[in-house]
């Protein structure tokens, strides 16, 4: 010790220096030591944790049905811990009936009151822990201590709360968050909120209409938006009024929610919103048009083809290549319209959907081939000469490509010639400059009819 | 003479005490953050996250420049993400080797005639190919850029996600990584506006069919020491000045963005040396003058792994091309330093940049040339100097096994024990002559830069291990 001493006196202003070092040395140990030990402990819980699985699996049944005594296990946290993981894993997922026993379980154990009492009590992450486990206990008697906690000042505990009240998923449990939100008082994030809102109000979407009647202009977007994912066809007569409210952000709910109406009511409104002033309302307009399938939307579709945004164009497209049945009919009105953009958009989404490759293979189908011939020689005036080439030039099927170019011959389309005369002068394979070049002079005879020549396919 | 080499060793002495408090408060930060992140994690639950229909979409930016030997396993990778709703949009920047083949031959792809609006500056785009496979993939080829920045803009023309996350043609993400960097969006939407993920190496993984099977270390010391380098850069570094909503780079390899901001602030720069810091930044100061309210996060598990250089040559280049693209950045924002106007950033944020990031070579050398004249003078006392020497050996050391620590207690991707161990021993031994070519390499970065030299040099890849 004398020698130390005299160590550090001799060191000088070096002796902080020393310390510090000496410090972070030990420092240093520390951590190395920590980590060592924290793997070895961590094992060592993960593997008790695995055997005590076990036992409570083995003993499953015989606790649900409460011959398995709860003093063997509820006293002991792991094993509490275990059992209520189980148990709200298994709630997630089970039918009605089990569901039933495993609440009588959560009850008669008391796991449902402790977790009551944690989400009064405790504070922190504890109690935020307890919030949300409280919340996948799905019982009803937990909702007042849920609703408590989303007048807690911390905002992180508020979050947990409506998280807890969501994973509930009972309707009940949306009207303490509902009730805030309508004075204004709740103040979490709209994600969060809404999926929790989501959640409680699918089973029924009609609690949200009462709130959505009274709401100002900051929660009606808000409420509407949540009835637009889970309205049902009973709340039309809602929706409808929701159609022309002032609101864009509401009119743009009502159309998705619309799309699940019946399109009797659904079609006019959502034809109005089609030409809303908008271009998010229009969008959500034409996506639940499409969504409807029916062909009395092609021709407000077509309209919105021709929309100024290119989203709303895109959408429009989609969901009339949807239309399989009616395409021969779209492809003419299409090419009625005479808009450059919305060609492309529709001819763009045929080739993006696979349509133009069925209606290819189609033309070797008899029952389908003249309906096949007309839609594609459509879609070749629309622009959509370079697939067809393609699919004349390489074609798995030889009887495929000889359709296809007798249809381009037949076509008479001069729009060919410039992609034909590169074919027939640059192609690496043979085969394809000889096939460019009978059609080219198929294009300049005037047509197949004419052909003389063999189609070398 | 002495009187200034006693006052340039006090400034020294009180430059690095300062550089290495600052990192020690944002290590003890770092922990507590990420504990709490992974608290609410637990709460979240991604799972129920996936399943809502409030889940924002988002677009998968790939610039590609001559991947043709990994792009069509990367692009199959990034289709297979966890995530409801995303689009994919590869962008080939003029690659002379095939990589637009490639994609065609893999997803079938067809070319369509979608009109390319430019909103913001690229080079022209020669075609828009959609996949006959798969719908969500859309591949842009285009005259070549010179630089990722450039690609990522004709990307962002194409986009029609809400938000866009630009991700490296050779990286690889976890399956569930854009779920997890969208987890700060989806908590808090109208404040997030960007979120950036850790990148990690990937050398000495195994890799197969474009999806991380095994997590181990490299053997190489000098890919050891970049894994060391990267936990404490992202795990520490990040994750502290995040918690005070002072970040100021998000990985170009990984990070998420709302797009229309990224739209209002102009796109990526197609000149910039280094597009992720100076996206960033222009964001910072747009957002600080229109007065909003927002948060850039930072979120430490979601993991984009990708290749860091194995030789000493590549990384001297990278290092090289941080340092100026660090400079480019700072001295063109050089107007907000200290500015009132740019609150934390301006006052805080770019300040630490430029004084502990852009000028530590330049002061490491000026403290090595004084002790060597002091020691010449012989007005260098050796004792004080060989402990301080040791004591900011083990300080910098404390610091390099609090992020291996940190790594330990939340994320534990190493999971054999020789690799941790292996990562602790390296963290003794990153210091010599480590650091002194690090140093090198930036004050190389720092010439080249006024020189004007920002040719792209090539990093010599050895390509994922299979076995």
């Amino acid at each position: 010790m004398g020698f130390l001493s005299n160590l550090v006196e001799r060191l000088g202003p070096a002796q902080y220096v020393f310390g510090a070092l000496v410090v972070t040395g030990v420092f240093i140990g520390l951590l190395l030591v920590f980590i060592l030990v924290r793997r070895m402990l961590r094992r060592r819980y993960l593997e008790q944790r695995d055997r005590r699985t076990l036992v409570i699996r083995k003993q499953w049944d015989a606790l649900v049905a409460g011959t398995y005594s709860p003093t063997q296990w509820r006293f002991d946290a792991m094993d509490r811990d275990i059992v209520e993981s189980i148990l709200t894993d298994r709630l997630d997922v089970c039918p009605p009936e089990e569901a039933a026993q495993l609440m009588r379980l959560l009850r008669t154990t008391g796991l449902l009151d402790t977790r009551i009492h944690e989400a009064r009590a405790l504070r922190g992450w504890d109690r935020r822990h307890a919030l949300v486990s409280l919340g996948r206990m799905r019982a009803p008697e937990a909702i007042p201590a849920l609703a408590e906690a989303l007048d807690d000042p911390d905002a992180e505990t508020r979050i947990a709360a409506v998280r807890g009240l969501g994973r509930t998923g009972l309707p009940r449990a949306a009207e303490p968050m509902l009730e805030r939100l309508r004075f204004d008082t709740l103040q979490v994030p709209e994600r969060p909120l809404l999926n929790a809102l989501l959640n409680c109000c699918r089973s029924g979407p009609a609690v949200l209409v009462p709130y959505l009647r009274f709401a100002d202009d900051r929660f009606r977007p808000l409420l509407a938006r949540l009835l637009g994912e889970i309205a049902t066809a009973d709340l039309e007569e809602d929706l409808l009024l929701l159609a022309s409210d002032p609101l864009a952000e509401v009119r743009a709910s009502s159309a998705r929610a619309l799309a699940r109406a019946k399109p009797r009511l659904a079609l006019t409104a959502l034809g109005n919103l089609a030409g809303d002033d908008e271009w998010f309302v229009r969008l959500r307009a034409v996506v639940a048009l499409g969504a409807l399938e029916d062909p009395r939307t092609i021709p407000v579709l077509i309209e919105t083809l021709c929309d100024q945004n290119r989203y709303v164009r895109l959408r429009a497209a989609a969901s009339l290549a949807a239309l399989d049945g009616y395409l021969e009919e779209i492809i003419q009105q299409v090419l009625r319209t005479r808009d450059r953009y919305a060609l492309q958009a529709f001819v763009s989404e045929l080739e993006r959907t696979g349509t133009l490759p069925r209606l290819v293979e189609a033309l070797t189908d008899p029952t389908r081939q003249d309906y096949a011939e007309d839609a594609l020689l459509g879609a070749l005036r629309a622009g959509t000469q370079r697939h067809l080439l393609d699919a004349m030039a390489r074609h798995p099927q030889a009887k495929t490509r000889k359709a296809v170019a007798r249809l381009l011959a037949r076509s008479q389309e001069q729009r060919l010639v410039p992609a034909l005369e590169r074919a027939a002068a640059t192609s690496r394979s043979r085969r394809e400059q000889r096939l460019a070049r009978w059609l080219l002079a198929h294009l300049s005879e005037g047509g197949i009819e004419r052909a003389t020549q063999k189609m070398p396919v | 003479m002495h009187e200034f080499l006693q006052i340039s060793n006090n400034t020294l002495f009180v430059y690095y005490l300062f550089s290495n408090l600052i990192y020690l408060g944002l290590l003890i930060l770092a922990i507590a953050s990420s504990a709490a992140h992974q608290r609410r994690l637990g709460s979240i639950k991604l799972e129920r996250v996936k399943q809502s229909p409030f889940v924002p979409p988002v677009a998968m930016i790939v610039p590609a420049h001559n991947e043709a030997g990994t792009i069509a396993e990367a692009t199959r990778s990034l289709l297979a993400l966890d995530y409801p709703e995303f689009e994919v949009i590869v962008v080939n920047d003029g690659s002379t080797d095939g990589t637009l083949e490639a994609l065609t031959e893999e997803f079938n792809l067809m070319q369509t005639d979608m009109l390319h609006v430019t909103q913001v500056e690229s080079k022209p785009v020669r075609g828009v190919y959609m996949s006959a496979k798969e719908p969500r993939l859309l591949v842009i080829d285009k005259e070549p850029g010179g630089s990722k920045a450039d690609a990522a803009n004709a990307a962002l023309n194409a986009a029609s996600s809400q938000y866009i996350c630009v991700v490296d043609a050779d990286g690889v993400l976890e399956p569930d990584a854009l779920l997890r960097v969208m987890a700060p969006v989806m908590t808090d939407h109208r404040r997030v506006v960007a979120a950036g993920g850790i990148v990690r190496a990937i050398n000495g993984c195994r890799v197969e069919k474009g999806k991380l099977k095994e997590v181990r270390l490299a053997r190489g010391p000098v890919e050891v020491i970049q894994v060391i380098e990267y936990l404490r850069a992202f795990l520490i570094g990040r994750e502290g000045w995040a918690y005070f909503n002072m970040l100021a780079i998000i990985s170009g390899a990984f990070g998420v963005f709302e797009r229309d901001l990224v739209m209002k602030v102009g796109g990526y720069r197609p000149a910039a040396i280094g597009e992720d810091l100076d996206l960033v930044v222009r964001m910072h100061r747009y957002l600080l003058e229109q007065k909003k309210d927002y948060h850039i996060s930072f979120i430490p598990d979601p993991v984009c792994w990708t290749e860091v250089p194995s030789d000493v040559r590549s990384l001297s280049r990278q290092r090289a091309r941080w340092q100026k693209a660090l400079i480019d950045v700072l001295w063109r924002n050089r107007d907000m330093v200290f500015n009132p106007r740019y609150g934390r950033i301006g006052m805080v944020a770019l300040p630490y940049q430029w004084l502990f990031e852009m000028f530590a070579p330049w002061i490491e050398i000026i403290g090595y040339s004084t002790i060597a004249l002091a020691a010449y003078l012989g007005v260098l006392s050796r004792e004080f100097f060989l402990q301080f020497l040791l004591f900011g050996y083990l300080f910098a050391t404390l610091i390099s096994v609090g992020s291996v620590l940190q790594e330990e207690i939340t994320y534990r991707r190493y999971g054999n024990w020789r690799d941790v161990a292996r990562l602790i021993a390296f963290c003794f031994l990153e210091h010599f002559p480590y650091r002194q070519l690090h140093m090198w390499w930036r004050l190389k970065g720092t010439i080249q830069y006024f020189r004007g030299d920002f040719k792209w040099q090539p990093m010599r890849r050895v390509g994922f291990q299979k076995n």
